[in-house]
């Protein structure tokens, strides 16, 4: 039968609905057809109706529907109570992106309500005059606690609320599979995916179907299920899978094969045994599959986490293999894992074991290297190497072994055991060759020796520099083969130039081979690096061929050198920076700028161009292109003007820094004369001055003894110039005197010796008072020609005009004298007026001596100074008296007197005798 | 703060009470029993903003206030002021030992419904401290020589919402028991204080008062 149904809502014309539903009826049958209405069955009265009609196709055309039922009214507004206000669907349970249709409705037609849907107002569609509904499409999960709708009365205290829980969507079981360990138990497993699972709300539950055996289980956990085979006839399983919450179900089959989905267990008791250095036997066991399973399983060897090797073994349950091609006393890992070898499936868990293999001689010679160098005149070397790799030392290196041996002379082995810690040694020897063994010894044994010759001959170190350039690979450094019998060749660095030690590197390299790339992790920008080529003899000694040296990057100086200014004069200095190194900067130095600046002058020199500095100030620049130049001359310059001058080196970076510029001030253009001839003359003043302090008494015996030399006097020469021939000095040896006559003692005269308190202008000394010393013959009658001697040194009197035809002439006297000093009253008056004014010139009251000097005979005398003409020899002596003053003494002393004259110390009594 | 709280509570039975006569008297449980409210009071504010927040808008909106639709046997701690001073000290003490009685049964069965974990353990946590208060009021009620009520049979609160009861009805009764209990918290703050001072008038005894701040 087939029947029509009509469903109206609010009214019987209001039809909202029209559907089939076809059934086959029986006898005395009770039908059941349900329909889910979106609006809330309790806010709108709801009418059905159907007719039916024949659906066979047995009962031929054409078949005629029955008249409609009457309407039949759902009306559940009717079993609400008296409440003001109802509000549907009570929490109701919907998956998340389902529509859903909420209605209140109200008593009271005058009743405002307000709606709210998790806080927030919301407006519905009016159905009636106190009905309302809100669609919500497609609603999403918020809260397990559900969502909350809640409608109020305003101005009332009612409120009626729902909760809408949302569930999230029930997945369809991911990754659903089968499998056995044992053939005794299946287990399957899934991804359930999103819980859908709600506050008082069962959560899905999966229940697993066989269908073969039709056999259902409901599992236990979410995510797997054991399921237990009963006997070995069952070969093939189909499962279903099926996911089932409140709101739906979803389901996911497979279909396989038992023997198909074995999964071994992990293997167990792994062990190595007989390991040696190179080999080891692995050893493990499997756990029974059934009992004619094959297990294949895989036998990794891993190193330092990769695998090295990689073996498969079939095996039924105990395992056995030989790993061979070892490393010695290196650490590996020996890993197992099994499946099912007629039908892979899946690898079982792994099991694994670490050990490691016994040692053995190391497998390769040191790469040693030497330096040679003279330590008190002794050759030293110096013997680096490189520690074996862990390849090739094949175990802990315990020490090394040096081995000396002289090539010149028949001598004994030196050997030298180094520590393993070093990486190198030190040895002395002479100028002799020696043949170098070194090894290095582990507990298996020795390595093979890397022999070097050194000989205490440097060989030729005067090879010339040429400059490499360095790349972001390194130093690109090639060489010319020199003898063709090199059997190779080192490149000799050293990794920090700057520090000590400066760690030298060497690099080895084939003899056909003529350029490297030397590249290290140490070079650094700025840095000079010097390398050495060494050709390898065929007798293992090694020959400088080149050096090279070079930058990785050449930088701009980092400092100016030290300028020291000398030659300064008024327009030009001298500028020097000798001690400056070319060699430790940052870069070859190229050359230099001189800066020069002065706000005297506003154009350059020439050979200086304009420059511009950093600081937008001008300046003077001059290019010195040669870099061993190191000085540099400013020329040109005004006098009296300040200059600031600045020295950088260049190199193909840069140039150094332009901050501090030094001022020189040159001087006027006088003072280098002042300071030639000023200076000197100082000089020369300050000699004369000491030389006089030094020699003071030795100045004194030449220019003003105390008891002058008549020899010595040019009174002797000035008078001669008179042509006075006859005069001459009377040799004391020559007069004997042999009696004292005063002959003459004039008043007043008398000399007082003792007055020191009175001046000697007080003393009536106009006519002094002279001692004659007369010869013995008697015939002397009065004063015939006689040798007056004056002493010029002193202030002296005048002497007896009468008694001398003689007088002293001081040539001070001669020009200024008036009249002709040949008549006697002339001389003394000069003399006189000497006299006074040598007296004026002295202090009054100081002490004033008479001296008597006894005159020379003519005969006598320096022979030199004898007159052409011999006088005829005097018949007498005079006496002259001689004043001498000398300042601040009272009296001579008496040694001088004693020692000046023969005759003997008279005092005053004696001589007025 | 709170862990300073806990240690001046656990500290306080060995404070000695300086007491002229030997025996301290009710104060020193007075004053355990209030501090210890207003403990708990702290701890509801946090359990409260989190549990309204697991039930969604609108019980966690500040200006939420709904009708007291379900909650009608919660005991309410409103009172008329007249008739809150009117109390005697037993009746006082009685009132607050059966709200907190009745008020502990319906926590537990919040705490069996709590769908997340760190929720009930939170609600352990309080039901733990307010079994604690409970103990502290009925070891005041002792100390005043006051019996404890006896429940009556058969009026043992459950917490056990019949078919009709919506959970939005569910959510409002949760929502009132919050907030319920938060009232007597501070009335019992109120009603321990009175008492605290007049215990301390006419005891003439010197009791050492300790002070927590910041709640």
């Amino acid at each position: 039968m087939l029947f029509q149904i009509q469903i109206s809502r609010m009214k019987t014309s209001n039809v909202i609905w029209v559907g089939n539903y076809s059934t086959v009826v029986k006898r005395d049958p009770v039908l059941h057809w349900s329909w889910k209405s979106e609006l809330p069955l309790e806010c709108a009265t709801h009418f059905v109706r159907m007719r039916s009609r024949v659906d066979d196709a047995k009962i031929p055309e054409p078949r005629f529907w029955s008249n409609w039922s009457s309407w039949k009214e759902a009306d559940a507004q009717k079993s609400l109570g008296r409440d003001p206000l109802f509000l549907f669907p009570k929490d109701k349970l919907v998956e998340e992106g389902s529509n859903v249709t909420i209605c209140y409705m109200s008593r009271n037609q005058q009743d405002n309500i307000s709606c709210y849907l998790e806080g927030q107002q919301i407006h519905g569609e009016q159905l009636d005059s106190n009905v309302s509904a809100f669609k919500l499409n497609k609603v999403s999960f918020i809260r397990k606690t559900g969502t909350n709708i809640f409608c109020k009365v305003d101005q009332k205290d009612v409120i009626k609320g729902i909760v809408l829980f949302v569930s999230k969507v029930l997945e369809e079981p991911k990754d659903f599979s089968c499998e056995t360990q044992d053939f005794k138990t299946l287990t399957c497993t899934w991804d359930p995916g999103t819980d859908t699972s709600l506050p008082k709300r069962s959560s899905q539950s999966y229940t697993l179907f066989e269908s073969f055996s039709g056999k259902k289980i409901l599992c236990e956990h979410k995510n797997s299920c054991n399921w237990q085979v009963d006997s070995d006839s069952q070969e093939m399983y189909n499962f279903t899978l099926v996911a089932e919450n409140a709101l739906g179900n979803r389901s996911v089959s497979v279909l396989f094969s038992l023997t198909h989905r074995v999964h071994p267990k992990t293997p167990y008791n792994l062990f190595l045994k007989n390991v040696s250095g190179t080999k080891a036997t692995v050893t493990w066991k499997v756990h029974p599959i059934g009992n004619y399973s094959t297990l294949l399983c895989q036998l990794d060897l891993l190193g330092e986490g990769n695998v090295i090797q990689q073996h498969n073994v079939s095996i039924k349950e105990n395992g056995e293999y030989l790993l061979s091609e070892l490393e010695p006393d290196t650490e590996y890992m020996a890993r197992v894992r099994c499946a099912d070898a007629n039908h892979f499936w899946k690898w079982s868990g792994s099991i694994s074991q670490k050990f490691i293999t016994a040692e053995a001689a190391p497998s390769e010679a040191l790469d040693v290297w030497r330096n040679v160098k003279s330590v008190s005149g002794r050759p030293t070397v110096t013997l680096f190497w490189k520690p074996l790799s862990k390849l090739h030392a094949n175990g802990k290196i315990l020490s090394y072994n040096v081995t000396v041996e002289n090539l010149d002379r028949l001598s004994g082995l030196e050997v030298h055991s180094v520590p393993a810690t070093a990486n190198g040694t030190e040895l002395t020897l002479d100028q002799d060759s020696y043949q170098i063994h070194v090894t290095a010894l582990n507990s298996a044994g020795p390595s093979p020796a890397s022999v070097i010759v050194v000989s205490g001959d440097p060989g030729n170190e005067e090879v010339e520099e040429e400059r490499v350039n360095g790349t972001e690979d390194g130093f690109s450094v090639s060489w010319k083969p020199q003898s063709g019998k090199a059997i190779g060749y080192v490149v000799e660095w050293c990794d920090h130039p700057q520090d000590l030690p400066c760690d030298l590197q060497w690099k080895n390299l084939s003899s056909n081979t003529t350029s490297t790339v030397i590249s290290s992790g140490a070079f650094r920008p700025g840095v000079r690096y010097n390398f050495r080529i060494y050709e390898i003899s065929t007798e293992r000694m090694a020959y400088l061929l080149e050096k090279k040296a070079g930058y990785l990057k050449e930088l701009a100086p980092s400092d100016n050198p030290q300028v020291v200014v000398s030659n300064l004069t008024s327009h030009s200095f001298t500028l020097s920076w000798k001690d400056y190194s070319t060699d430790s900067q940052p870069g070859f130095i190229q050359g230099y700028y001189v800066y020069l600046r002065s706000k005297a002058e506003k154009e350059c020199h020439p050979g200086f161009k304009k420059a511009t500095l950093p600081d937008k100030s001008a300046c003077c620049q001059h290019r010195i292109d040669n870099p061993e130049q190191k000085t540099f001359v400013m020329e040109n310059l005004q006098p009296e003007s300040v200059y600031e001058f600045l020295v950088t080196p260049y190199t193909s970076a840069g140039s150094g820094p332009l901050d501090a510029f030094t001022k020189v001030t040159t001087p006027d253009e006088y003072s280098h004369i002042l300071i030639r001839i000023i200076l000197p003359m100082i000089v020369c003043v300050l000699l004369i001055m000491i030389t006089c302090y030094l020699k003071s008494q030795w100045m004194k015996e030449k220019c003003y003894p105390d008891i002058p030399d008549p020899y010595k006097s040019n009174v002797l020469s000035l008078i001669k110039s008179k042509e006075n021939p006859h005069l001459t000095i009377m040799n004391v040896s020559d007069c004997v005197p042999d009696a004292i006559e005063v002959i003459h003692k004039p008043e007043g005269s008398k000399i007082q010796f003792l007055g020191a308190s009175k001046s000697l202008t007080e003393t009536e000394f106009t006519k002094p008072a002279y001692l004659y010393l007369l010869p013995a013959e008697k015939n002397y009658s009065g004063p015939g020609p006689c040798i007056c001697f004056e002493n010029l040194t002193y202030n002296e009197a005048a002497a007896d005009s009468g008694s001398c035809g003689h007088f002293p002439v001081t040539p001070e006297a001669l020009p200024g004298q008036p009249g002709p000093l040949t008549s006697p009253e002339n001389l003394l008056k000069a003399l006189e007026k000497n006299y006074m004014n040598s007296l004026g010139e002295t202090a009054a009251g100081e002490a004033s001596l008479n001296y008597v000097s006894q005159l020379a005979s003519q005969m006598s005398g320096d022979k030199d100074s004898l007159p052409a003409n011999p006088p005829e020899p005097v018949l007498c002596s005079e006496y002259k008296m001689q004043m001498a003053i000398p300042l601040g003494l009272a009296s001579p002393p008496p040694a001088e007197n004693s020692g000046l004259s023969s005759t003997t110390p008279l005092d005053q009594s004696e001589h007025y005798r | 703060m709170l862990a300073c709280l806990c240690t001046v509570l656990w500290h306080l039975p060995a404070v000695p009470a300086l007491n002229r006569t030997g025996d301290p008297g009710p104060g020193p449980s007075i004053q355990k029993t209030y501090d210890l409210t207003r403990y708990l009071e702290h701890q509801l504010r946090s359990l409260a903003g989190t549990y309204l927040n697991y039930l969604g808008p609108p019980f966690n909106e500040p200006d939420f206030n709904p009708p007291r639709l379900g909650a009608e046997t919660l005991p309410r701690a409103t009172v008329n002021l007249d008739v809150w001073r009117s109390l005697n000290d037993k009746l006082r003490l009685t009132q607050n030992y059966e709200a907190y009685s009745h008020l502990l049964c319906y926590l537990r069965g919040l705490n069996r419904q709590a769908a997340t974990a760190e929720l009930r353990r939170s609600l352990a946590h309080f039901c733990t401290s307010l079994q604690g208060l409970l103990g502290s009021i009925a070891g005041v009620m002792a100390a005043l020589g006051y019996p404890l009520p006896q429940p009556l049979p058969g009026t043992e609160p459950t917490w056990a919402p019949g078919p009709a009861h919506s959970d939005f009805l569910q959510k409002m009764d949760d929502f009132w028991l919050l907030k319920e209990l938060q009232t007597w918290l501070w009335r019992s703050a109120k009603d321990f204080n009175r008492l605290k001072k007049k215990m301390q008038t006419p005891a003439a005894a010197v009791t050492l008062h300790l002070e927590a701040h910041g709640f």
